[in-house]
């Protein structure tokens, strides 16, 4: 009853405000500014295309011509707009447009990185966008990322403590807080690892940069209680030591993290316990 | 969705194997026959150990092939750096033990280095026969070359003098 009571007055007040600008405005023409008429700016994006219902056919890659004036900034705003205006069936992951999920990682021009933060070179005139090298590829620049997701659970990345204090929560000195940062920002969108050539040649064993960082996580954690039998669990020769300090890991991290410091201190730590 | 993308996971491939039971196998078959027929495809790619769900297993675990081995092998490359600049600064017929040691932290040093590229590229769980035959093929070669270095070091001018002589030529 009292929104309708409102919308009335609104109604009455409308033909008032109307008046008011008519006022105020000047002639129709002068109301309509033209926009600016941005120059055609063409850019080719040549995108790895491998659909799983024709699994007999290659893959290949696939040109699309796009005016980067009528885009957004980032690699990952050109997909999204080849798929709405140009090929809906292109696939790819992406949710939230910003770094922070990991979705949108792939291969862009040579570089593991998330689509999301990679600005469109303007000045050359093509771009390649493959999925992340040497996985399983379910479509398009969708690679099987069940591997890194089943190694990542192996390491156990939760807290692990048998004597929480009864009366409160966890107390972590400001030093020992500092320990994690620069690892507890992963957030394991897989770049690292498919850049590693460890990784490609023995990702079945060997773990990869991005869970053995999480490893190292949960290791300089104060207020976990199992790093003995963490460690005890990466001591052969295949999960950590596969790791040839290629620093491929560190040189590709789209977060800027630096993945071959963290195995550098694990190894460490492994040798001298 | 093709039966490809059903097959993803060993849980689905398990529905798909008893559905290819019910007599629908051949047409599967068929829709995943390649243009190269040398490599069939497997159909969901990768074979996961146990479901998409649970975790990766960790071999055995061992300090001789982890801590020490990683250990060791770090010492003696740091090692391998003095032994390398003394061996410049000194002769080999001088200190004999010296050009000893360089010799024989050499080729250890070459053995981790040839045997860390065996386990990278032909370990035993991919290559059966030649991943068990060629480790020790590389420690019969090791052997011979540690013989070989002695035998040069006592009866000939050495491997310093050699390296040295090689340099001024």
């Amino acid at each position: 009853m009292q929104s309708l009571v409102a919308r009335k007055a609104l109604l009455q007040g409308a033909p008032r405000c109307a008046n008011v600008a008519r006022g105020f405005a000047s002639s129709a023409a002068r109301s309509q500014a033209v926009p600016l008429e941005k120059p055609v700016l063409l850019k080719e994006f040549k995108i790895y295309r491998w659909n799983p219902d024709e699994p007999a056919k290659k893959p290949t890659l696939q040109s699309y011509q796009i005016d980067l004036n009528q885009c957004g900034p980032m690699v990952l705003d050109a997909l999204i707009k080849i798929k709405n205006e140009i090929d809906p069936t292109l696939t790819f992951r992406r949710s939230c447009r910003e770094g922070i999920c990991g979705s949108c990682a792939m291969n862009v021009n040579g570089q593991n990185t998330l689509a999301c933060l990679c600005r469109i070179d303007r000045d050359s005139k093509d771009s390649k966008i493959y999925p992340l090298p040497h996985m399983y590829i379910v479509k398009d620049l969708v690679p099987d990322l069940t591997q890194f997701y089943k190694q990542y659970k192996s390491i156990e990345p939760y807290l692990k403590n048998d004597n929480p204090p009864a009366d409160r929560e966890f107390l972590q000195s400001p030093e020992d807080r500092r320990k994690l940062d620069g690892m507890y920002e992963c957030i394991l969108c897989a770049c690292c690892s498919t850049s590693c050539p460890s990784y490609w040649w023995n990702q079945d064993e060997y773990l990869g940069p991005a869970t053995l960082m999480a490893a190292y996580r949960w290791m300089a954690d104060s207020r976990d209680s199992y790093g003995a039998q963490r460690k005890e669990r990466l001591q052969n020769e295949l999960s950590v030591y596969r790791c040839h300090t290629i620093f491929n890991c560190a040189r590709t991290c789209p977060k800027g993290l630096n993945p071959a410091m963290a195995i550098a201190k694990l190894k460490l730590e492994l040798a001298a316990d | 969705m093709s039966s490809a993308l059903v097959a993803r996971n060993a849980f689905n491939r398990r529905i798909a194997t008893t559905f290819a039971r019910r007599a629908i196998k051949p047409m599967a078959v068929t829709s995943f026959v390649r243009s190269n027929t040398s490599h069939a495809y497997v159909p969901g790619g990768p074979i996961y150990q146990g479901t998409v769900n649970d975790p990766t297993t960790f071999p055995p675990p061992s300090r001789t092939h982890g801590s020490y081995h990683w250990a060791f092998e770090r010492l003696l490359s740091a090692g391998l750096v003095p032994l390398t600049a003394a061996a410049f600064v000194t002769s080999g017929s001088a200190y004999p033990l010296l050009d000893g040691i360089l010799g024989v932290s050499l080729v250890m040093h070459s053995h981790i280095g040839f045997d860390s590229l065996l386990v990278d590229y032909l370990h035993p769980r991919k290559f059966p026969v030649l991943g068990k035959a060629l480790p020790w093929v590389l420690r019969a070669t090791t052997v011979g070359v540690l013989v070989g270095v002695y035998q040069f070091n006592t009866n000939d001018i050495g491997l310093t003098e050699l390296i040295a002589k090689v340099w001024h030529a």
